[in-house]
């Protein structure tokens, strides 16, 4: 280590780093687009084969819309004589999905939090849960979605009944929180002895070892799994809609306007790109966190 | 007043099982009130096993320890003595200020006489300017240093180190010696030292504890008598030669028996 003193520096929230990366990615962007026309053009038609083997997609207006016809059909009236614009409705799916998305998200990471706390505070624990952890993953999210929603509809609570929305979320959770509970087990476990001997010197209980050193150290080993989290909550939430039908948010209309594709092939392309969104909000929003929660680390690690 | 009284001391890891290690047999150490002492002694005799045992990190075997008057583990929970390691362990999400507050907080200090106490400690250590600096932003040796700040955050009568100053370079070794014995001086701190360094151990220390290992034991305890203040000047005071001759001789002797020894064993 040398000698060399840094100052402390506030870096600025729009680094040039981050901006070549916001730069990369619209320019990826307009990369695929370019990809996507150009194949229109050399494209097969009625599809292609290739040693036999039907793998070139189809390069028809029906399969493959222009981009233009897209962005354009943002424009026009969802159904034939509705005064409501496409992109209102592809909006407000996604915005309702993200809200379902979010709260499966929190639920989710509660709960892989609570779990690791657990496993990382009995050893027993770790050993009788984390198999049932990892199995649980293994279950069919399609198989799952129906029982949640008949297991909700027998719960009420007082006045209180099970929405429908909430079994979406539940989904979502259900995805979500197994990343977190790996990656904080494994956070939480992460400091050397050193530092849990120098805890043990101060007296301190193992709350305060949790608060002042395990949870801190498991921050880096968090971020991730936060970003696993919230990519696994959207597709929950989304897949939940399409199985159960749920009305209001973009998997429905995904599958509402696939029934469409012959007479407006654009449509659905509306609402992937809708869900593309969703996405994008979901990790934009983690990326914020992580911003927040890593701003005082070392930076080697990702310079 | 003796500040730390070890009583025919064994210490036996895994007992019993294959891997058992004896680690120490029949240590017997009296530490003075404001005596710097030093370990000293090959590596796996059983230095980092003693200094765990005075604090309580570890329970012996068999024997018994008095640390200011009290059994280990009630000092232990009056935060009596402060710790530094080879590593300095600072948390890096925490800043230099912050890392030096971190067991008055766990005390209860409130947030003023926290900060307060902080900024005593590195002005001690000199690096008054790095309060809001995260630990990765200094060099080893100020990291060391602010170990160090927070093992005397709580003026604790008793400073445990297991050889703190192992990573840094010669220079800044000799320095953070200087510095430390300054410190201790002006506290009136006992301090107990693991070091593998004998001019380290002859610089510091009153008396120089010489350690064998398998099984650890004390096979000599050389006093270093050095007039007046230490210095720098002391490391070409013809006294601080002869306290190393004597502790390289009785760490020759160490190594001999360990020698003769190796040969039985075939
Ligand atoms: N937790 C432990 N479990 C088993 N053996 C240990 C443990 N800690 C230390 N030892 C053993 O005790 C002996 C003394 O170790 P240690 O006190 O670290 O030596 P030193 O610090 O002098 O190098 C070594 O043989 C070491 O392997
Ligand atoms: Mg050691």
């Amino acid at each position: 280590m040398s000698s060399t003193i840094t100052r402390p520096q506030r870096t600025s929230f729009l680094t040039p780093r981050r901006l070549r990366r916001v730069a990369l990615f619209f320019a990826s962007l307009v990369l695929v687009a370019v990809a996507w026309e150009l194949y229109k053009v050399v494209g097969p038609e009625a599809g292609g084969k290739i040693f036999g083997w039907k793998l070139l997609p189809r390069a028809n207006d029906n399969a493959m819309p222009h981009i233009w016809e897209m962005l354009e059909r943002y424009g026009r009236p969802e159904v034939r004589g509705s005064d409501r614009k496409i992109w209102s409705v592809v909006l407000a799916g996604a915005w309702f999905s993200f809200r379902l998305a979010l709260v499966g998200f929190f639920v989710g990471t509660a709960l892989g939090l609570g779990l690791s706390i657990l496993m990382a505070r009995f050893k027993v624990a770790e050993r009788g849960i984390l198999p049932y952890l990892v199995l649980s993953q293994t279950v069919p999210l399609i198989a799952l979605a129906p029982l949640v929603v008949s297991w909700g509809g027998k719960l009420s609570i007082g006045d209180w009944t099970w929405p429908r929305w909430l079994s979406a979320s539940v989904l979502g959770a259900f995805l979500a929180f197994f990343p977190v509970a790996v990656g904080a087990l494994k956070g939480l476990t992460s400091p050397p002895s050193a530092s849990i001997e120098l805890m043990d010197s101060y007296a301190a209980s193992w709350w305060q070892t949790l608060r002042k050193l395990r949870f801190p150290a498991a921050v880096p080993f968090l971020v991730p799994a936060l970003k696993l989290a919230a990519s696994a909550s959207v597709i929950g939430v989304v897949v939940a809609e399409i199985s159960t039908g749920l009305k209001g948010g973009i998997g429905r209309l995904i599958i509402e306007y696939a029934r469409e594709a012959t007479s407006d092939p654009a449509k659905v392309f509306t609402a992937v790109f809708g869900a593309a969104l969703l996405g994008l909000a979901m990790s934009g929003f983690v990326t914020l966190a992580d911003l927040y929660m890593m701003r005082n680390r070392p930076k080697e690690a990702n310079a | 007043m003796s500040a730390i009284e070890i009583n025919n001391v064994n210490k036996v890891f895994n007992a019993g099982s294959g891997n058992q290690v004896v680690a120490l047999t029949d240590i017997n150490l009296s530490i003075a009130s404001g005596e710097f002492v030093s370990l000293i002694g090959p590596s796996g005799c059983g230095k980092s096993t003693l200094l765990r045992l005075i604090a309580n990190l570890l329970e012996p075997t068999g024997g018994d320890i008095v640390v200011n008057g009290k059994s280990p583990k009630q000092a232990r929970l009056d935060q009596d003595y402060g710790m530094a390691f080879q590593q300095s362990g600072l948390f890096e999400w925490r800043t230099v200020a912050k890392n030096i507050e971190l067991p008055l907080e766990l005390k209860g200090w409130d947030k003023a006489k926290r900060h307060e106490r902080a900024m005593e400690m590195l002005e001690l250590v000199k690096l008054a300017d790095f309060a809001g600096h995260y630990p990765w932003q200094l060099s080893g040796g100020m990291q060391q240093r602010v170990a160090i700040a927070r093992a005397l955050a709580v003026h604790p009568a008793l400073l445990l180190m297991d050889e703190p100053f192992g990573a840094l370079d010669e220079m800044t070794r000799e320095h953070m010696q200087s510095e430390l014995l300054g410190i201790c001086r002006a506290s009136g701190t006992t301090v107990v030292f693991v070091t593998h360094s004998i001019p380290e151990a002859v610089y510091l220390s009153n008396r120089v504890v010489v350690m064998s290992p398998r099984p650890g034991r004390v096979t000599e305890i050389v006093d270093v008598s050095i007039e007046g203040e230490r210095s720098d000047a002391t490391r070409d005071n013809s006294a601080f030669f002869k306290g190393i001759t004597a502790v390289r001789e009785a760490l020759r002797g160490v190594e001999m028996s360990d020698h003769v020894r190796g040969i039985e064993d075939r």
